[in-house]
């Protein structure tokens, strides 16, 4: 569609300078000092382990990215493959993850901004910390805004970065000394034990390629640019990493190098005192590497702030989270709650764990990777699954080999890491477990491919698997489908109105569909060919449903149907979506589409559920007339009632027509009805008198009429256009026609599906 | 989308271009324009766009903010149509999208706020006004809300 292609703006270089510019802030200009201290100059090898688990991470990431562009990233892969219990671990994960990341960035930018400025140290905040916190609060405050960098900035900053660093690293050439880096200890002092717990450390300056696949819906061309992009910026990251960690550690020996400046203190070494007559070109280089590092750590701030804002909306999305905290800002336009939940926890983790800029490290990976381990999973589950939406353009090499690797190596590298970041984040873990049973389980209605899975195969597998899926399976869905055939806009808000009142009124959800009709003489394929055309319809129509039903605040989704056939199409979606109400407007049922009028006929005698029929555009909903002689579709009618009456407050009045002399014995069966429908407080008329012609007089008083079909095939006749009921064609007022299907059982019943 | 009658307009009520930006202030810009019964609707929703940065709202939550919107001027305008347009430059994109549905007018509704406010946000206001090739309505701002 053409809007998608609007709404892509992302190139190649965009992307990829998103991934370089998080990655390189931390890698380059906040941790080689603490890492070398921590292992010695083998830490160059840590930052080479470190960058093929990521490697092997990032093509996973981009077979599920080129599979699924959508805002949310690792959140919303999970989420769809193992469904919302595990997503709401990969939410909170990557949430948290990217907080913690933001804090560590933070005390990156401040570690050189207390170079530069001297700070004070307030309470128990180091100066450090206070940098951080300005740093931070400003971050948040762009984001806040929403103020646009110009369209290059981005790019701009990464390629002043890179020709810095190259420059630095041609003058690091000329310093390097590899007695400095072997050093008196040799390369490993530490023993190579220490390797990997350094790379543990070092992970956090690989976190940044996920976040390309945070806005992959923004990529031009995501089938091609995703996995260049992703891929492409982890090896040049992890080159780099490896070319200037070898320099700075052949430059200044590595018990010296700097805990918080490490790249100023280098290039003041590496870079001569004079060239020729200009003095002071040491100091000056510091001083650039120093601006480089607050760029550096400012884009990796920023990016990770907004990457958090796109993770909230997605698990908003998903009712995984509440929307109030994805409300867009009015002026700004820009996910202001969600930035400023964020920014608080940022605040929080810099001031209270900021001392120890490892802890945060260390705890933004171990939520990554956790994210990462699940990622693995739900890639092999969408694989074996075989779910027919999963359709990526780029395809991890050596299947099952890479993803079983990647989510091993992230688990692993777990294993290196301190007990109080495991803690940590164990604890977010668990805050997301309950949180999902709490709150989510009873919201969401998305279930993964895995239980799907799960749920068609119950008797080939095992009791437990089945019933722990069941145990965990969200319930949001739990209540009826309420299913919209749609075809006319004129009709959208009624039939919307009326489902949703009814959804909302059962904890129900509503499907929408548009089923759009095309003549016998075009054949499907070329109508999907032109599906741009009704594409645009059917979203616009749709998207009004959409918005519509939120307003009930009931789940809905939407569904395009091409079809030769109407009416027969409303049928088979309900079966196959396992609709327990059809609402439909009265002109759908028209479009009989020259169809044999016997095979119409037993479909509509065997009708498939519930059916609502609405004669009316505009519902203005204030008292409903439901008339009723008892049966099965008064039973429907009076559970329609008695849902208008608990949304709306409408004011139902119920109507039984008997013969003259009758009207005790009347009375005493509409009491009965009444009660035994929980519409005891409606008003009970008792009329003589013709059915008809009695519906048609009181009808006119009421803003709706709802009359249950009093014998089979009434819905039939409708649609074979045969219908003697005088009452639609002559009352003004909006008449819904209740048929309820005699076959199914009691327990199958729209309202007692439990 | 649908009409073309972009040959000066005689009347300048014949289609107005409705741009607005949340769910609330597309029924307050519809509510003020209703009394003056413009013959034809255009609601249209810039999208802003980053173009060569990520976006600072995910595109897909915008979209929905521009659904609910549309859906807000429907209850006052059944017939409106809709325009989403994606821009790094809202004003720029009004214009565009006024030539492309061929409106004979744009009507909105200042979002106010202090100075401040207007120079982050960009003062819109202003650069709607001094640009437009066609008419602008500044439509009155109901005291009662904000």
């Amino acid at each position: 569609m053409s809007d998608d292609e609007l709404a892509k703006d992302l190139g190649l270089v965009s992307a990829m300078t998103i991934g370089i510019g998080t990655m390189i802030g931390a890698g380059i200009f906040v941790l080689p000092g603490v890492a070398a201290n921590a292992a010695g100059p083998v830490v160059v090898v840590s930052f080479v382990v470190g960058g093929l688990i990521a490697m092997v991470n990032a093509l996973s990431v981009s077979e599920l990215g080129t599979a699924m562009p959508k805002a949310g990233g690792g959140y919303y892969y999970i989420n769809k493959s193992l469904g919302p219990l595990f997503g709401s671990i990969a939410g909170m994960g990557d949430w948290m993850g990217l907080a913690f990341a933001s804090a560590f960035y933070c005390i990156g930018f401040g570690q050189y901004l207390a170079v530069f400025v001297p700070l004070p140290e307030v309470a128990f905040l180091n100066p450090i910390q206070i940098g951080a916190l300005i740093a931070g609060a400003i971050f948040v405050a762009v984001n806040y805004i929403g103020a646009k960098e110009t369209g290059g900035v981005q790019t701009v900053i990464v390629f002043i970065l890179l020709s810095i660093l190259t420059v630095f690293a041609v003058a690091g050439f000329f310093a390097f000394d590899y007695a400095t880096l072997a050093g008196a200890d040799g390369l490993a002092p530490f023993g190579t034990g220490a390797i990997l717990p350094a790379t543990a450390l070092v992970f956090v300056s690989f976190l940044g390629y996920a976040k390309i696949a945070t806005v992959a819906e923004e990529l031009k061309n995501p089938g091609r640019n995703l996995p260049i992009a992703i891929i492409g910026s982890v090896g040049i990251v992890t080159v780099i990493y490896a070319i200037l960690v070898s320099m700075m550690l052949g430059v200044v020996p590595w018990p010296e190098l700097s805990q918080d400046a490490p790249v100023a203190q280098a290039a003041q070494l590496a870079f001569p005192e004079s060239i020729g007559p200009i003095g002071g070109v040491a100091a000056g280089a510091a001083a650039v590497m120093t601006v480089g590092a607050l760029l550096a750590t400012a884009s990796s701030a920023n990016a990770s702030i907004l990457a958090s804002a796109r993770i909230n909306f997605a698990m908003g999305r998903d009712k995984i989270v509440t929307n109030w905290l994805n409300e867009i800002h009015p002026n700004y336009a820009t996910p202001y709650r969600s930035i400023l939940v964020t920014g608080g926890l940022i605040i929080v983790f810099i001031a209270f764990l900021g001392r120890d800029i490892e802890v945060l490290a260390k705890a933004a990976s171990v939520l990554h990777l956790i994210v990462y381990a699940l990622l693995n999973v739900g890639l092999i589950v969408f694989r074996e699954t075989d779910a027919p939406e999963y359709d990526p353009d780029f395809t991890v090499p050596l299947y099952p080999i890479t993803p079983i690797l990647g989510a091993v190596l992230s688990l692993g590298l777990v294993a290196f890491m301190d007990s109080i970041e495991i803690a940590l984040s164990a604890g977010f873990v668990l805050v997301a477990v309950v949180w999902y049973f709490v709150y989510a389980r009873g919201k969401t209605t998305q279930k993964g491919v895995l239980s799907d899975y799960i749920s068609d195969r119950e008797e080939q597998l095992p009791d437990q698997v089945v019933n722990a899926a069941d145990a965990v399976a969200p319930n949001g869905a739990g209540g009826p489908t309420i299913m919209v055939a749609l075809a006319n806009p004129r009709t959208e808000s009624a039939l919307i109105t009326l489902a949703s009142a009814l959804a909302q009124h059962e904890d129900g959800r509503v499907l929408a569909t548009h089923i759009a009709t095309v003549p016998d003489q075009t054949a499907l394929e070329t109508a999907a060919a032109n599906r741009d055309r009704i594409d645009a319809t059917s979203e616009s129509l749709l998207d009004t449903a959409k918005a519509d039903a939120e307003a009930f605040d009931v789940p809905i989704e939407t569904k395009t149907i091409l079809s030769h056939r109407g009416i027969e199409e409303v049928f088979d979606a309900a079966r196959t979506n396992h609709a327990d109400t059809v609402v439909m407007g009265y002109g759908g049922t028209q479009f009989a589409g020259g169809r044999a009028e016997g095979t119409l006929d037993e479909l509509a005698h065997d009708l498939p559920c519930d059916f609502l029929v609405l004669d009316g555009q505009d519902l203005d909903l204030s008292d409903v007339l439901v008339p009723t002689a008892g049966g099965l579709s008064s039973d429907l009618s009076a559970a329609v009632a008695k849902a208008l009456e608990e949304t709306f407050g409408v004011a139902v009045s119920l109507l039984h027509v008997v013969d003259p002399g009758e009207e005790e014995s009347g009375r005493q069966f509409m009491y009965e009805w009444a009660a035994e429908h929980g519409l005891s407080d409606a008003e009970l008329r008792i009329e003589t008198g013709d059915i008809e012609a009695t519906i048609e007089r009181l009808g006119r008083d009421y803003s709706l009429v709802i009359v249950g079909a009093t014998e089979r095939g009434l819905l039939s006749r409708i649609v074979r256009g045969s219908l003697v009921f005088d009452v639609i064609e002559t009352l003004d007022t909006p008449v819904l026609l209740a048929e309820r299907p005699s076959s199914r059982s009691l327990r199958e019943r729209l309202f007692g599906r439990e | 989308m649908s009409s073309s009658h972009n040959d000066t307009p005689t009347d300048i009520l014949e289609h107005v271009l409705l741009p607005v930006a949340t769910e609330d202030d597309a029924l307050a810009t519809a509510t003020a324009l209703k009394p003056y019964e413009p013959e034809q609707v255009t609601v249209l929703h810039v999208v802003e766009k980053g173009e060569g940065v990520p976006d600072k709202t995910p595109v897909a939550q915008s979209e929905e903010v521009a659904a609910e919107s549309y859906a807000a001027v429907r209850t006052v305008f059944p017939d409106a149509d809709d325009h989403t347009a994606y821009s790094r430059n809202v004003v720029e994109a009004i214009f565009d999208a006024a030539d492309e549905v061929g409106a004979s007018a744009i009507a909105y509704r200042s979002r106010g706020g202090g100075r401040l406010m207007q120079f982050l946000s960009g003062d819109l206001s202003l650069k709607l006004v001094t640009n437009a090739a066609i008419p602008v309505i500044a439509l009155p701002r109901a005291d009662s809300d904000e």
